[in-house]
């Protein structure tokens, strides 16, 4: 088995397409803390927000409608917590801030419950996307294709902004010293609430990109957020580099050790993140220094 | 450091004729709650301890509670051990490997303290999960209760039961409060208001933070003990994150770093649980909600609510109170 290219190749696009999917997660958790340090708990419940928009949206407007306008929807939710429970707690201290949006997340919970009930909703794929594609040697699906091809340009989109334009800058200096960045006349606060937005817009487009692939259940916010928060400890918080290695590494560790240590698999990624922690505290690839 | 205030006297006093009266009044479904109060009550006793005292916030004690219920299970199911050696060894159990998490994640601290926490608790759940010997999803059931019958004590009868449970709360709190006066204990306290201090004083910071997070993981392995008994069944969901997170919530609602709180806590946790539940299926956004109040308005829990407002009756109480135990 593990001789044949053809099992190579296949789990490779596998760790690629889940580590993309954690990358639209995890980018926009980390910049967040990066810029506000805020822990936002309930990120994973936006991601499942997404999924679930996305899911009904697809019923009236086909597949595209709800992928497009699920981030816009996930958006309008984000800036409302914003406006309602983030800002203030901003400066409260990690403890408040990982009690407060523990609660989000109970709420989240109930909330899609009772708007959806528990049984998980299917979505179909778009048409155009629908099928197997051969590619070295080995025939893959085109939707997960997809996947991958949508999280390298959301990263080709996302570097360039943070590296060649005014705004990037912008939020470079806020990372870097957001004191210092507002007395050079940089609105920090606009600045902070630009970044949530964004975050959460890119939590909705990765619900609604995950939702064919994956069964929409309520509880599919809580599952992805524990992976999500290793990608970005191990990647080191607040830096985009740190969130793509992260994901990469979380990715291929997974589904190489699904495959090649079955017994260890489960372990295996809590094992290595233990081992970041205890030899770089701060990650990979941190923000700062 | 923790003292002893008079309030918290006569609130203790009240709690343990209380639940005396009640363990001795209630009906079975009354009896089987309050073992469950009791169980989360030496949990958030334990989180307490270091998040509370020493500021270290831990996602990981459902686990290390699930690690002695499990460890239990097994020492008695398979070992063929009696009910008292497998509750001691798996008392050890989740205390060496609190140790080894806290000498690991010493040198974490806010955030990364919390993720590192979780992250161990994860790891375990996993390999509980994982692993053929555990039964895997479906969980292990038959853990023994203590055979006490040559003391003329039925622990199978669920009166007897639940009060062996308070006694263990009891046990529990004397050892929390023992280990918070005790050299150790202050220490723990410093050391949340000012690290940099007392390693320049000449203290083994890792090992206190270590020492201080193994009693306060023995304490969680005695919940699992006890919860692995009052069901005589145990899931992985017990080692879950969640499970972590809601000890966490009790010690916030009752009031942190005040030992006396998080007991409160639990027990009108426990209670709006099932009272909330047999209402509506959603009790847990309730729960949520009232968890983000709490938060946002500041309050202290409900029993530092209750400090707070007997500390502006009196002024000059006010000022002696430190705040060195919030």
């Amino acid at each position: 088995m593990t001789t044949d290219l053809g099992f190579w190749v296949l789990q490779t696009l596998n760790a690629l397409q889940l580590s993309m999917l954690l990358f639209l997660l995890s980018v926009g958790l980390t910049v967040i803390f990066g810029l506000m340090h805020f822990v936002n708990l309930a990120h994973g419940s936006l991601y499942a927000f997404g999924a679930y928009i996305a899911a009904t949206l697809s019923g009236t407007l086909g597949y595209w409608g709800g992928f497009l306008l699920a981030p816009v929807a996930v958006a309008a939710l984000g800036a409302g917590l914003y406006f309602s429970l983030i800002r203030s707690q901003r400066r409260a201290g990690p403890m408040a801030q990982v009690l407060v949006t523990f609660g989000l997340i109970f709420v989240a919970v109930d909330a899609t419950r009772l708007v959806w009930g528990d049984l998980p909703i299917g979505i179909a794929m778009p048409a155009i996307l629908d099928g197997q594609i051969a590619l070295l040697g080995v025939d893959y699906p085109l939707y997960r294709l997809f996947i991958i091809a949508l999280g390298l340009a959301i990263l080709a989109v996302l570097t360039l902004v943070l590296t060649r334009t005014q705004v990037g800058a912008m939020i470079r200096a806020g990372v870097d010293n957001d004191q210092m960045a507002a007395c050079l006349g940089i609105n920090v606060e606009r600045m902070f609430f630009l970044v949530f937005v964004v975050g959460c817009a890119l939590a909705g487009l990765a619900g609604a990109v995950a939702a064919p692939v994956l069964s929409v259940t309520p509880d599919m916010g809580l599952q992805i957020l524990i992976p999500t928060l290793i990608v970005i400890v191990i990647g080191g918080l607040g830096s985009l580099r740190g969130a793509v290695a992260g994901s990469l590494i979380f990715g291929f560790v997974q589904t190489f050790g699904a495959v090649l240590l079955p017994t260890f698999s489960a372990v295996l990624i809590y094992a290595l993140l233990a081992a970041v922690l205890v030899t770089r505290p701060e990650g990979l690839l941190p923000a700062k220094g | 450091m923790f003292t002893h205030t008079p309030l918290r006297l006569a609130t203790l006093a009240l709690l343990a004729a209380a639940s005396l009266t009640y363990a001795l009044a209630a009906g079975f479904f009354g009896l089987e709650i309050l073992a469950e109060i009791a169980i989360l009550a030496i949990l958030v006793i334990a989180l307490d301890l270091v998040a509370g005292f020493g500021g270290m916030v831990s996602l990981c004690h459902g686990a290390l509670m699930g690690v002695g219920a499990y460890a239990f299970t097994v020492a008695a199911n398979d070992a063929g051990l009696t009910a008292l050696p497998a509750m001691i060894l798996a008392v050890a159990l989740s205390t060496a490997l609190a140790f080894a998490i806290g000498a690991v994640c010493a040198r974490s601290t806010g955030i990364y303290f919390i993720m590192a926490t979780l992250a161990f608790g994860q790891m375990a759940y996993s390999f509980v999960f994982q692993s053929p010997l555990f039964g895997g999803d479906d969980g292990l059931s038959g853990a023994p209760r203590p055979d006490m019958t040559a003391l003329g004590i039925d622990l199978s009868d669920s009166r007897t039961f639940a009060i062996y449970a308070l006694l263990l709360v009891a046990l529990a709190y004397a050892i929390a409060t023992a280990t918070l006066r005790s050299g150790l204990g202050r220490s723990l306290v410093c050391l949340h208001h000012n690290e940099k201090r007392l390693r320049a004083l000449g203290l083994t910071v890792w090992r206190a933070k270590a020492t201080a997070f193994a009693i306060s993981g023995a304490l969680a392995g005695v919940a699992g003990c006890l919860a692995a008994q009052h069901t005589q069944y145990v899931s992985p969901g017990l080692l879950s994150w969640t499970v972590s997170g809601e000890a966490l919530v009790v010690v916030i609602l009752g009031g942190l770093g005040t030992l006396i709180g998080p007991i409160l806590g639990a027990i009108l946790f426990v209670i709006l649980k099932h009272e909330i539940s047999s209402i509506t299926p959603y009790w847990h956004a309730i729960v949520g909600l009232i968890l983000i109040a709490v938060v946002m308005s500041r309050a202290q829990g409900v029993f530092g609510f209750i400090e707070a407002r007997m500390a502006a009756r009196k002024p000059q109480a006010q000022i002696k109170k430190v705040k060195a135990d919030a």
